[in-house]
Order: structure tokens, then sequence, then C-alpha cells
């Protein structure tokens, strides 16, 4: 558990200096404007993602729209631990924790005096309950008194990665289905999008009973399926104070003298060879060779420097380096040759007939970009791909299945988009590996080793067909009374901590 | 088929004839008038388009300079040409000229032909456009035809190309128009046409790249034959399609191949023009065609019936005057209408007519006396024959006055008796010719022919056998079943005696005498045949003649009643012979006689029976 925190400290040094050099032209002249918090004023989110998911158990693991989701829900619910940005654990609603020597059975003190939105006190019985659906199974989730004991079948070393981070929240489930959390803000009121217009509204109010303490702003104002150069315009104008700027924007932002803050590297777009046996016209080739081709067709670095303007990172591992430490063991090979010679080897002499399909999973005109530029390379190296764009696909990756099935003929290739979520990159691999339906890629289960992870990660890539191609931060746009935004390096919001300048308070603003 | 109506269907043949050629001639010179007319249009509307297409590709053009006139293009030229640009900056930037310029293509091309924006084909960014840079000089260039590859198309694009000089080195701005069901719908055509787009993408036809203003033609492989015509020889083709059995739906296509910048086919251009305005307007002149020549018809057809019975009826009056004259009326005299050829030839009628009558009279008049010398002679010497012996008996009367009473009164008494017995047979000669000179009225029953021959010759049956003579031998030749006519039983009986008799007379020395009988199209036909001396042709054609006879004792009066009671049945006699080999009558009877009463209850079964129960006049045997 410490190689992590000291593996984050140092890969987070190198990160924090791109992230504050831009972040520091604009935040640099605004230092002597408001040096002490002030309370009041809303808070005005645009968020791309059409509608707001807060029941962690309904997100879909990577998916970019669940992301948004999982930043609000930050905002309502409480972890037990947290993590700081220099990857040391901190207290949240457990005060203490402990665990055996097997790393089977854990232990966490309960904060005291902590409430629910609604006044009610919050108990082990409400930790273990949402604990015991949160986590998977092969673990038994008992309250006692203060006290909440997890008894795993298999070693956890990393469960403390785990519950800082993705979707372990701690919430009441009310009878009707709705979450309590004891977070510094809950959910006020919902307007749904007027007839012609796809924008609809959360308002979410301050907690005054937060054990944390009041956050700074009155409210926040979440207004969902905000078209990204809309967004632009609305933090131009002055109608929104945090807003979400997609990569081929943000050199635009910067052109405008707008505050832009950039997370690592969280948002990954991958090739999947789900071609087996029988794709290719050689008997034998199957989706190895088929992958290797394409791997060495493509060219990363054009991608991410110039398609996506230096805004993205050429990728050639699943996990990112912030994540694992060891990505840079990966090489990114562009050997348009050597492909094609494999090509020919699949194809034969002359291209096949049938041009293998991609099929675009993730949403956007990034993704449709990427999928195409994909398709050219593939053709430089004498590889036919066509691609196929699903509209519907805002389900994210665990709707992969089902779209296939929709489609009625599998795709030879799939793009996706995958958002990192979880600390632990033994709880990424295993997410990626069920979203995406493979097959296990073995290691022990509940061993956190680092060779071990590397081995997983390597047979994912090489026998699961998965091709990374690039890795890009998470943009966000600040207005110009925004105060104290410090999320953590990996995207997670501490919105209460947020203050909004007296001039610029939302609750003067022109509402959209 | 009479004269008057053939003549009045020559009439209406010529008029229809006439009518049919005139109407088809005028329906189709008119309707190649206005297949000219069609085509003229169509003609109009390509060199519209063509115009049209040039004025779109000079609005390109004009677009484009604007481009490259910009100042943010000249600072992106700029910036690209320092050694250390970075070209992801302008990634986006044909993007935003192409919405700026109101173009659908745009593309930036660095001075080594990389890519550097693309507003279409984003993705092919960084790769290098070679085309481009391989054609020297982009100045004055017009718009071409380009095939625009797509991410997931390929369109057709009026292309053009500019350059911006930096340096010594060139930046390139592409841009272009797409050509696709916008662009057609774009176009202004009138009424009754469409035009349709060929992406020629692939070898071959594509039905889903063939496209209208609503998109996605419909029925395209109707098209293939001329799109595929095209591929294998790019030249412009006109084809009508039918889109269904009625001819108002079918399309004529003018179909223009669009060439690119090499003059290699990327596209066919397809402007249909309907049929339905040329169909109807066929169709209308067809309509007022027919009832023209209905009309035009009906005037003729009742101007060949009054023609034709104006010509034809001096004809049928000649005609009728033609039968009367055949049927005896030699003085027949039919109307001379005008003085033309029908005229005259009803005017030499007449003459002939009255020729003819007047020497049928002349004739009948000579007949009269040669009948009345001939009878005279006849007469004269039947009569003689008894005259004389009476004349000589008076005379020895007169002689015997001188002799003694008794010697006087055996005188007396042998020339009274003489003289009896020749007043008798004046009396048997006066009354032959009253019985020629009443012949009855015959009474017609059916008579079996076979069997009133059979008594004739049992009649005759002794003479034939008779000691002392020659024999005659009789012979049969009867068709079977028995024919049976409707006659009179007991004038057929005398007719067939005298023709035996006659045989018998011209047989002295013996012979053959030879029956038969046949039936022949509702006729029955009796012959009578010997094989006597026969008859010279002089003979046999005076042979009915009454009182004529080439016997010494003849009266001449047999085959005259022969004929006579054949006449009276409706039938013909007629005789065959050669001198020396004998002769044959041969009648012809009518099976059936038509317009008298005849005696259906019972069949004569001889001519004695029906002889004795008729009371009927005496009929001669000569």
């Amino acid at each position: 558990m410490r190689y992590i925190a000291l593996r984050w400290f140092v890969d987070a040094r190198a990160l924090c200096a791109v992230a504050a050099i831009i972040f520091a032209g604009g935040a640099s002249h605004h230092a002597s404007a408001a040096t002490q918090p002030r309370y009041g004023g809303t808070l005005v989110m645009e968020l791309h993602a059409p509608a707001l998911v807060l029941d962690p158990l309904k997100w879909k693991a990577g998916a970019p729209e669940s992301a948004a989701s999982e930043q609000i829900a930050a905002a309502v619910f409480d972890r037990l631990v947290t993590l700081d940005r220099f990857g040391r654990f901190k207290p949240g609603l457990a005060t203490d924790w402990s665990h055996d020597e097997g790393w089977r059975r854990w232990q966490f003190s309960l904060r005291a005096g902590v409430q629910f939105s609604d006044g009610s006190a919050l108990s082990s019985a409400d930790v273990a309950g949402a604990l015991q659906e949160l986590l998977a199974g092969g673990v038994v989730v008992m309250a006692s008194g203060t006290r909440v004991v997890l008894q795993f079948a298999a070693a956890m070393p990393d469960l403390l990665e785990q519950l800082a981070s993705g979707r372990y929240f701690i919430f009441r489930r009310k009878p009707d289905g709705t979450l309590l959390g004891t977070g510094a803000f809950f959910v006020s009121e919902f307007t749904p999008a007027a007839s012609g217009t796809s924008i609809s509204r959360y308002r979410l109010s301050s907690n005054e009973k937060c054990w944390a303490g009041r956050p700074f702003v009155d409210g926040l104002e979440v207004n969902l399926g905000v078209p990204a150069l809309r967004q632009l315009f609305d933090l131009q104008l002055g109608k929104a104070d945090v807003v979400e700027i997609s990569p081929d924007l943000v050199r635009r932002a910067e052109q405008e003298k707008l505050r832009v803050w950039a997370s690592v590297p969280v948002l990954l777009y991958a090739l999947q060879v789900s071609a087996g046996e029988g794709v290719t016209p050689r008997a034998g080739a199957g989706k190895a060779d088929l992958r290797e081709a394409l791997s060495l067709a493509l060219d990363r670095a054009t991608m991410a420097n110039v398609l996506l303007q230096r805004q993205a990172e050429p990728a050639a591992s699943f996990l990112p380096q912030w994540l694992s430490g060891y990505a840079f063991v990966f090489g990114t090979e562009n050997n348009v040759e050597r492909a094609k010679e494999i090509a020919r080897t699949l194809f034969g002499a002359s291209s096949a007939g049938q041009p293998l399909k991609l099929r675009v999973d993730a949403g956007g005109d990034l993704a449709k970009l990427i999928g195409d530029r994909v398709a050219i390379n593939a053709r430089q190296a004498g590889i036919s791909v066509q691609l196929q764009t699903h509209g519907a696909v805002r389900d994210g990756l665990a709707s992969g299945a089902g779209s296939s099935a929709k489609t009625g003929e599998a795709p030879a290739l799939r793009l996706i988009a995958w958002r990192y979520s979880s600390l632990s990159e033994r709880a990424e691999l295993d997410a990626i590996t069920s979203s995406l339906q493979l097959e296990a890629v073995g290691g022990e289960p509940g061993i956190a080793d680092a060779e071990q992870t590397y081995v997983r990660e390597r047979r994912l890539l090489t026998e699961r067909g998965l091709i990374p191609l690039v890795i890009m931060p998470e943009y966000i746009g600040l207005g110009a009374g925004v105060r104290d935004w410090m999320p953590e390096r990996w995207g997670e919001r501490h919105l209460a901590d947020v203050w909004l300048d007296g001039k610029s308070s939302g609750s003067e603003r022109v509402q959209p | 088929m009479s004269f008057r109506t053939k003549l009045f269907l020559i009439f209406l043949i010529t008029v229809l004839t006439s009518v049919s050629l005139v109407a088809y001639g005028v329906t189709h010179y008119t309707q190649a008038a206005f297949e000219e007319l069609d085509a003229q249009r169509t003609e109009a509307l390509v060199s519209q388009f063509k115009k049209e297409f040039a004025q779109r590709g000079e609005e390109v053009v004009h677009q484009v300079e604007n481009i490259a006139n910009a100042e943010i293009t000249l600072r992106m030229a700029l910036d690209l040409a320092r050694p250390s640009a970075d070209p992801s900056l302008y990634v986006h930037d044909a993007t935003g000229a192409a919405q700026d310029h109101g173009l659908d293509f745009v593309e930036f091309v660095n001075a080594d032909g990389t890519l550097i924006s693309s507003a279409q084909y984003p993705a092919r960014v960084g790769y290098k456009s070679d085309w481009v840079t391989s054609a020297k000089d982009w100045k004055e260039s017009t718009a071409f035809l380009k095939k625009e590859e797509l991410p997931d198309d390929v369109a057709l694009s009026l292309t053009v190309v500019r350059t911006l000089p930096v340096g010594d080195k060139n930046f390139y701005i592409i841009g272009g128009r797409r050509l696709d069901q916008n662009f057609l719908a774009s176009l202004v055509l009138p009424a009754g046409m469409r035009t349709l787009l060929y992406r020629n993408v692939e070898p071959g036809f594509v039905a889903s790249a063939l496209t209208d203003p609503n998109g996605e033609a419909a029925q395209a492989d109707r098209f293939a034959p001329i799109i595929e015509q095209i591929q294998r020889s790019p030249e412009p083709v006109v084809q009508t399609v039918n889109w269904s059995t009625n001819p108002a739906n079918a399309e004529t296509f003018h179909a223009i191949p669009l060439p690119g910048r090499n003059n290699e086919l990327l596209g066919v251009l397809l402007v249909g023009s309907s049929r339905r305005e040329l169909v109807s307007l066929t169709e209308h002149i067809f309509q007022i065609a027919g009832v023209v020549a209905g009309a035009a018809l009906l005037v003729g057809l009742l101007v060949s019936l009054w023609v034709a019975a104006r010509i034809t009826r001096p004809v049928e009056e000649l005609a009728d005057g033609a039968r009367d004259v055949a049927a005896g009326h030699w003085d027949t005299h039919i109307r001379v209408r005008g003085r033309d050829e029908i005229g005259q030839l009803a005017g030499a009628f007449n003459e002939m007519t009255h020729t003819l009558a007047e020497q049928k009279e002349r004739l009948v008049q000579t007949e009269r006396v040669a009948a009345w010398r001939e009878l005279a002679r006849r007469l004269a010497h039947e009569l003689r024959n008894p005259l004389f012996p009476m004349q000589i008996t008076v005379e020895n009367l007169q002689r015997a006055r001188q002799l003694e009473t008794k010697q006087f009164m055996e005188v007396f008494n042998e020339s009274t008796a003489t003289l009896r017995a020749e007043l008798a047979n004046l009396n048997a000669i006066v009354g032959r010719f009253s019985d020629f000179a009443k012949m009855p009225t015959p009474h017609f029953s059916r008579v079996n022919v076979n069997e009133a021959l059979r008594e004739v010759m049992r009649l005759f049956e002794a003479q034939f056998h008779e000691v002392g003579k020659p024999i005659i031998t009789p012979e049969f030749f009867l068709a079977e079943p028995p024919p049976e006519i409707d006659a009179d039983a007991e004038m057929l009986h005398r007719a067939f005696q005298n023709l035996v008799l006659n045989a018998l007379d011209a047989m002295p020395a013996g012979g053959t005498l030879a029956m038969r009988t046949a039936e022949h199209n509702g006729n029955v036909r009796i012959e009578v045949a010997d094989t006597g001396k026969g008859l010279t042709p002089e003979e046999c054609s005076r042979l009915f003649t009454p009182y004529y006879t080439t016997k010494s004792q003849g009266t001449g009066l047999g085959l005259a009643i022969v004929q006579s009671v054949v006449s009276d049945h409706h039938g013909t006699i007629s005789v065959v012979s050669e001198e020396g080999r004998g002769a044959t009558f041969r009648i012809e009877l009518p099976q059936r006689q038509t317009g008298a009463p005849v005696d259906v209850n019972g069949v004569a079964a001889s001519a004695q029976t029906a002889a004795a129960d008729l009371p009927k006049p005496p009929i001669a045997v000569a």
C-alpha cells in the first residue's frame, strides 16, 4: 500500500507541473483579488453528459458518461477514506482502519456524529449496507457498533485505493430507491429538458449539517446535455463557472485567455480486435496477427500531436503511467512496411474483399475522428477497414455485447473510450476485462503486485487484442470568479472547498 | 356480289386507305415534330445545366480565392513555412474556412504536399496530396470535377485549387462544392423534367451511387444499361426508360458523362424528360385524327354509296334488260342516261333488242310459213292417199252406171265400201292432227321411272320376237333404288312408247334396244338407245320439228309429242347419234315439280293404271 503513495508522489510532481503551468495563467492575476474565502453564491456547472445518475450501482465502469455522474456524486456522498494529491490516505467517514496479515479482514472505525442530508444519523449498518451492494462477491460486511468489518475470501491489499476512488460512496437507500448522502450537497431540484432543447438541470443545495462543515457556495446548478462549444461560449459570457472543454477546444480556450484546468491523462482511446479465427483468408491467422499489423500501422504520434493538437499522448499501455508506473515499458512502434508484410500474409497480395468493420462505440466527434484515422492508417498497411458509428452507444463499454447483438454482425474491430475511475490497477484491469467481456487474463486474484499487474496487462494487450491509441487528460474551464478549485489529479472534485468571488457570484448571473 | 357492292367496296377501300394514309401522315409528322421540340427542350436544359455548372465553378473559384486572400490564410502559410512550425495549430482551420465561405470541401496543403487541415476528412491530416504539387500552375485553372474521398463515402466535388506563394514555395488551398442531391435540387427545371447524378466510383453499375434530388434514386437498376454504356464509351447517350406498360410514364434521359481533370469518367448526369405531356399531346392528336378520319369515312361511305348507285344504275338497267331479253322479252327497252359510255351502251342495247325483236318476228313468220307449208304438204300428202282411191272409186262408180244392175250393184257395193274405208282413213288422219293440237295439261303424281320403262317394253315384247322378222334384243340398265319423279304417268308412257316405236323403225334389220336410268343432281336421266342406222347431223337438228319425218309412212308427230311431254315436265331432251351407229335419246327430268300440284298419295304402278284411273284427253302415238 505504501509504494503507491510514493509512486503517486513522484509521478504527480511532473503532472502537477504541467497542470500548474496551464492553471497559472488564469490563476495568477486572481490571486490578489480575493485571498479570504467567502460564503454564498451558486456554482454553475455545465456538463456534456445528457443525464446524471447518482446511484453508483448503475454506473458503468470505464464509461466517460458515468464519470460525470461520479464527479457530481462526490459532492453528495462521502467515502470511508480518501487520497490526497500526494498519494496519502486520509480519513473520510472512517477515522481509522486496520487489517489482518493476510489482507483479508479489514476493520473500519466510523466517524461519530455524521448525519445524512435529511438529518438522520449515519450508522455502521448504513455503511455495511452500501459496501455490501458496491463490493463484488466474496466479501462479508458486518456492522458492529461504530465499526464495520469486511471479510474477504481473497487478499485485498489495495482495498484502500479501491475505496478511495470510483463508485465506493457511502449512502442510504430510501424505500423509493433514491439515495441519501452525507456529502456537502444534496439534490434539491430537477428540471427536465424543455421541449426543443436537450438541456436538463439539477440544483444541489448546501448541506448545513455536513460533518466536514458547510460548503462555501450555497448551491450547485448542474446543467446537463450542453454541447461543448456552447459550454465554451457560456464560460466566456460568464453564464457558467465550471465547464468541460473538449480537447479540440483547449487551444481556442487558451487563445481566449480562459482558465483551463487539466487532469492527469484519464481518458483512453483504444482499439479492440474482436475478430478471431476466420476473419482473414489465411488459415490459422487470427487476432494476434491482426492486432500486430494494426498496431504497427497506427501512427499514434500524429493522432496525438496533429489530430488532437497535442492535447493527448500516444498510448501503448492500458494503465496510464501515473497509475501503473511502468507504462513506458510498452512501445508505440509505427512500422507501416512491417504492417504491410503481416497484412499480406493475412489477406494475400490483394486486399481482402470484405473490409473489416470498425465500430466506434464511443460517442462524439473525437472518437469518430480517431476512428477515421485508424481506418486510414490501416488502409496504408493494406488492411481495409470500414467505419461503423453508433450514435446510440452512450452506455459505454458495458453495452458492447448488446450493441453487437443489435447489429446482428460482430464487428472485427471496436474503438472504445475508457475513463479511469479507480486508483487500483487490479480493479481497472478487472473492470476492463469484465466490460469488454474478455476472457480472464490470469494472475493471482487479490495480489496487487506490480510485476504481476504488468504481466496481466501485457496479456490483456497481446492475447485479448487491445491496442491503446491515445490517452488524454480531462480539461475543465473555470470562470473568473471560481476560487480554490483544487480537485484531485485524477479528476475528483472537492466542490465544497470552492468559493466564488463576490462580484461574480452565481446568484447575479443570467441563467442559461 | 353485285357490281354496285363491288364498286362501293372499291370506293370504300379507296377512301379508307386515303384517310388512313392522311391520318397516319399527320400524326406521324406531328409526333416527330413534338419529339423534335422535346429534344430541343432537353438540349436547352442540358445547355443550361452546363452553364450552371460553369457558374457554380466560378463561384467556387471566387470563394477559394477569397480563402487564399484572407489574412488568416496568409498567416497560416507564413507560419507553416517556418522550419519549426507546428501544423497541429491549424488542424481545424479548414472547417472554419469551409463554413465561412459556404464550401463543402476545403483543404490546406503545405508546400511538400502534406495535408495540414481538411474540412471534409480531418483524419487524413498529415498525409500527402501529391496531385496538388504535381501540377505546375493552378493560378488560372478553372473548376474541375474531382472524386472526393470522405470517411464513409466517396463524393463528387466541383473543385478549385489556388496557391499562395510564400517565398519560393507554394501553399495550396483546395476548395470544392459537393455534387449531390442538394446540387441537383438547386437546379431550376421545367415541369416534367428531373436530373439524376451517378457517381462513377466503382467499376460497373452500383445502384446506390445514383441519386436524385430526393436522395437515392428509386428503381436505379433501370439505369444500369445507360450507365454501363457510358462506362464503356464515355459519350452522351439518349435513351427512353419505360417505367410501366403505360407509355405516358416513360421518360427520355439524356446521359452526359462528367469527366475529371484527367478525363477519367467520374460521374454521369442524367437529364430526364417525362413523355407524359408528349404522349398526352399525341393521344389528343390521335383522337382528333380519329374523329376526322371517322367523319371522312362516313362521308366517304355515303358518297361511295351515292356514286356507286349513280354509276351502277344504268348498268343494272342494262343487266335487267339483258335478263328480260334472255327471258324472251325481245322488245325490252331501257332508259338511256346521258351520252357517256354507259349511255352509248344503253342505246346500243336498245338497238340490239329492237333488231332482235324484228329478226325474231321475221323468223317466227318464216317458221310459221314453213310450218304451214310443211303442214300443208303433209296434210296434202296424208289426204291425197285416201282421196286418190276415192276419186278412182267414184270414177269407177260413174263408169259402172252403164253396167248391168247386178254388175253395177257389185261395183256400187265395192265402191261404197272403199269410200267408207277411205273416209274412215281420212277421219283417222284428221283425228291425229286434232289430238296433237289438243295436248292435255299434265297431272303430276309420283311415278316409278324404271317400272314405266318396263311396262312400255312389255307392250312391244311380242314384236321383238315376231316370227319372220328380225330379232330385237331389249336391254335394261336401270338405277337402283328405282328413281321416282313427279310426272304425268300417261303422258310419260306415250313419250316412252313413241321413242320405242321410233327405235323399232330405225332397226329394220334387228338390233339392241337399251333402256338406261340414272339419278343426277335432283334429276333423273332416261336414255333410249338403238343400234339402228343412225341420224345425220341435219336430221338431228330437225328431229323434233312437228311433221318432220324421215320415214315414208310417218306423220312427223312422234318425237314432237315426246318433246312436248318432256317440256311439260320441265325437262330436256336431246339426241346423240352418228350415222350407221345408232341413236341415243336422252331425257332429263326433274325429280320434283315445284309450283304444280302433285298427287303424292300413291305412286302410279304403271302408266296404264294411271291412265285408266284418270280421265284424260286422248294422246296420240305417232
